[in-house]
């Protein structure tokens, strides 16, 4: 690990006193003011955010991150609870719309300084090769203007930084892991042996949970609560593994600051800073280079309303490319019932995977594919599940009394990306006067037969675990697209290095840009993309193109 | 607070998870315990809407006996702090007035029904009016989709009555697990201060519940 240390130091920053956050290090962070141009500013500090935020302070870069949520810290302001961590969620207003809405809030998207990843299970498997060329392949989709091996070192690097713990990992390009694999509870165990029955390969992993001590972070507690934040340390986000090695290299996290515009010099067509609001007062950072990185939906949503005469459909909007091709996956989740006790609340819910299903099947009607992992609902979450089925009254407290018998799996399928499936501006606004976004989701026919065909092997393996009852609620997790990258304008709003078409200064470094979603739970991805666009930004400036 | 009594079988005999609050961090075990004391004195709901609200939601979560928690406080609550899920149906209004809306037309139905209004309804004809509106679908129900109705009323009150400790009792969860974590995960395995499922083949799926 000590290749790791010197790139990224963040694990050696952290205190090792049994607290979590490095006051000091936030204290003697440095301050830019608003009329200092910065080199870089950089919207949310998420996943892709924060890993550019980190990059770019290595190269010596002066580079602020603004984030609309708080700057966390474990210790004060995380519960071990599931209703206590509702402030992790981004709970401002959005309507959904489309013959198949998406809920959102706990179920999509976060808030602060770590982003989402703050409460994301913790899942970080790479993308397959055949996911950057679906159009070719398979003839449903879109082709990436870049290819897997563009990503493969930088998968293998954030891996690395996490770090993930995971066997051996034998689909897609075939790989290892820098953490040994984390022992199963119940819930993994039988997903395991329900697999193993039916010939179905499934591996424990992968997941960004220290196994053993990395750097100050010590080892996962088991405790089940990595949807509710880690208050151990043990599961990675940008706020334990980017922020702090960033903050030590003179980089600024602005909290509380929310972006409403982007602002764009009519004249030259470049972006000149952002506009945001912090503590009711309306402020302006001027910047050299802007980069966004709010999520599929706040970042559509802020490029929409950053019109201008230049632009008068919304910033990098001129072929109507803006907030399009969002994706979700179907996520059905399939619960079984054994009288032993399962108790899937005493171990981490990311545990076991199985991308047998991932790739395209020619004796399946359907394109592309799934892949299913433990998911171990909490109390909260589990009762959406047994109301699903229709309960209510004493039959809801009946089921949910049974609580500790069942053990649930959940599918994440690829729905495809469709143009109508758009964040657009709806009419109501936000407390600061600022459209909320509205985003329209429809399935198509591949969509829902590749739901079928995943919750059918979900049923199968926990019948095959001994489950005698099966139950599935039908879900979705995991939204990236809205701003894709493409190979030209016409098809895309940035190209393969993060940078907009439109406006030579503007880069977008988050869940985004992603043209396909795979199989794969987002967040490595959206990391390794963001890493290989820093690096492309540094080389370009070093040359003296960027 | 002890373990829910009264109502059909302990399945969790003993099982008290707030006899372990010692044993969880300070920030934790007060956002946990402030459920269990007096509920910030704050309303949405007028005290008749909060009366509809109080009978709906014990239809819902199947209170009728005592100790009953509190959810139509803590879904008023969340409601005064406009506390949302972060989203709404396009054809829904904004929550606070979804709820507004819902309630009314309850008591509505009530009146058109049985003459008198929902609080005043026997519980059997609150059953009936409940049911009423789920077995609606996705059809229309007062100018609303009833199914989008039925999530607002269904998730508020499962996050309020799960969030619980009396609710943990009666399912057999321990609650928040920081610092102390978990030592003996796995089927059947069980921690000191976990207590086996006393009746481990009710199976309500089976048996229908
Ligand atoms: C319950 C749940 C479980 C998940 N599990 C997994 C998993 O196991 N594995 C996985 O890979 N992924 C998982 N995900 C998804 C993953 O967390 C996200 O895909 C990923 O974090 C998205 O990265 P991002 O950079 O696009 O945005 P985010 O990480 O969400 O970061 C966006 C940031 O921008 C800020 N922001 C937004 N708008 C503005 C603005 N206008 N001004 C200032 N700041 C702004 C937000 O506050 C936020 O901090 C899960 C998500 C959820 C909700
Ligand atoms: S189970 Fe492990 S990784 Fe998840 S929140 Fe608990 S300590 Fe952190």
């Amino acid at each position: 690990m000590r290749g790791v240390r010197a790139r990224n130091e963040s694990a050696w920053l952290l205190p090792n006193d049994g607290t979590r956050t490095s006051h000091g290090l936030r204290r003697g962070m440095r301050e830019f003011a608003d009329d200092d141009e910065v080199d870089l500013v950089i919207v949310g500090c998420g996943a892709g955010g924060s890993t550019l935020l980190q990059r770019l302070a290595r190269a010596g870069w002066r580079v602020v991150a603004l984030d609309a949520g708080p700057f966390w810290d474990p210790d004060a302001d995380w519960v071990s609870d599931e209703a206590g961590s509702h402030h992790l969620y981004w709970t401002e207003p959005r309507v959904i719309a489309g013959d198949d809405p998406i809920p959102m809030g706990s179920n999509n998207s976060g808030r602060g300084v770590g982003g989402s990843m703050v409460h994301y299970a913790g899942y970080t498997p790479r993308f397959h090769p055949s996911d950057f060329m679906t159009w070719t392949q398979d003839g449903v989709g879109a082709d990436w203007p870049i290819r897997y091996p563009d990503l493969r070192p930088y998968y293998a690097a954030i891996e690395q930084e996490l770090p993930v713990a995971g066997e051996h990992w034998p689909w897609g390009d075939p790989h290892s892991y820098p953490h040994r694999p984390h022992p199963v509870g119940g819930n993994g165990e039988l997903f395991l042996r329900g697999a193993g029955r039916l010939g179905i390969t499934a591996k424990v992993g992968p997941v960004a949970i220290t196994n053993g001590r990395f750097g100050n972070r010590p080892h996962c507690i088991y405790r089940g609560f990595c949807l509710q934040g880690c208050k151990v340390n043990a599961k990675a986000s940008p706020l334990i593994t980017h922020i702090p090695d960033a903050l030590a290299r003179g980089a600024e996290v602005r909290p509380d600051a929310m972006v409403t515009r982007v602002e764009i010099d009519e004249r030259t067509g470049r972006a000149t800073g952002v506009h945001y609001s912090r503590g009711g007062v309306a402020r302006f950072q001027r910047a050299r280079m802007v980069a966004v990185a709010g999520y599929s939906i706040e970042t559509p949503r802020l490029l929409l309303n950053s019109a201008s005469e230049r632009f008068p459909a919304g910033l990098c909007n001129d072929f109507d490319q803006v907030g399009r091709y969002l994706m979700v996956q179907g996520a059905p989740q399939t619960a079984g019932r054994f009288d032993a006790e399962v108790r899937m609340y005493k171990a981490p819910p990311p545990e076991v995977s199985t991308e047998q299903f991932y790739e395209t099947d020619r004796a399946k009607p359907y394109q592309r594919g799934f892949s299913i992992q433990t998911v171990s609902p909490l109390p909260i979450t589990w009762a959406e599940h047994v109301a699903a089925q229709g309960h209510w009254g004493p039959a809801l407290r009946e089921y949910m009394s049974d609580y500790v018998h069942w053990s649930c799996l959940g599918a994440l399928c690829e729905l495809l990306p469709q143009a109508e499936n758009r964040v657009t501006l709806a009419e109501q606004t936000d407390q600061r006067g600022m459209p909320v976004a509205r985003f329209s989701y429809s399935r198509c026919e591949n969509d829902r037969q590749v739901m079928r065909a995943a919750q059918q092997v979900m049923e199968d393996i926990l019948r095959a675990a001994g489950a005698d009852e099966v139950i599935t609620i039908d879900r979705y997790a995991h939204l990236v697209g809205g701003a894709r990258m493409a190979a030209d304008e016409q098809h895309g709003v940035v190209d393969a290095d993060c940078r907009s078409f439109a406006v030579p200064n503007l880069y977008i470094t988050d869940g985004s840009v992603l043209p396909t979603q795979g199989s794969a739970n987002p967040a490595l991805t959206i990391m390794a993309v963001t890493a290989r666009a820093a690096d492309r930004l540094i080389a370009g400036a070093r040359a003296g193109t960027g | 607070m002890t373990g829910i009594s009264g109502r059909r079988r302990e399945r969790f005999p003993g099982f008290d998870v707030v006899a372990q609050a010692s044993k969880w961090d300070p920030v934790t075990a007060g956002s946990v315990l402030a459920r269990l004391g007096p509920q910030p004195d704050v309303s949405f709901f007028t005290p008749a809407e909060r009366a509809v609200a109080a009978a709906l939601l014990d239809q819902l979560l199947g209170q009728h006996e005592e100790p009953l928690v509190p959810a139509a406080q803590m879904v008023d609550a969340r409601l005064a702090v406009r506390q949302t899920d972060g989203w709404r149906y396009e054809d829904m209004p904004e929550d606070g007035q979804a709820w507004r809306d819902s309630l009314s037309a309850l008591d509505a139905d009530a009146d058109g029904r049985f003459g008198s209004g929902f609080v005043t309804c026997s519980p059997k004809e609150q059953a009936a009016l409940v049911q009423a509106v789920q077995d609606l679908g996705s059809g229309d129900w007062h100018g609303l989709v009833a199914s989008h109705v039925w999530s607002l009323w269904i998730r508020y009150g499962c996050t309020a009555f799960y969030s619980h400790p009396q609710a943990w009792n009666e399912i057999g969860f321990p609650g928040p697990a920081y610092p102390r974590g978990y030592k003996n995960p796995g089927i059947d395995a069980l921690e000191p201060f976990e207590v086996r499922d006393a009746q481990p083949s009710d199976n309500p799926v089976r048996d229908g519940a």
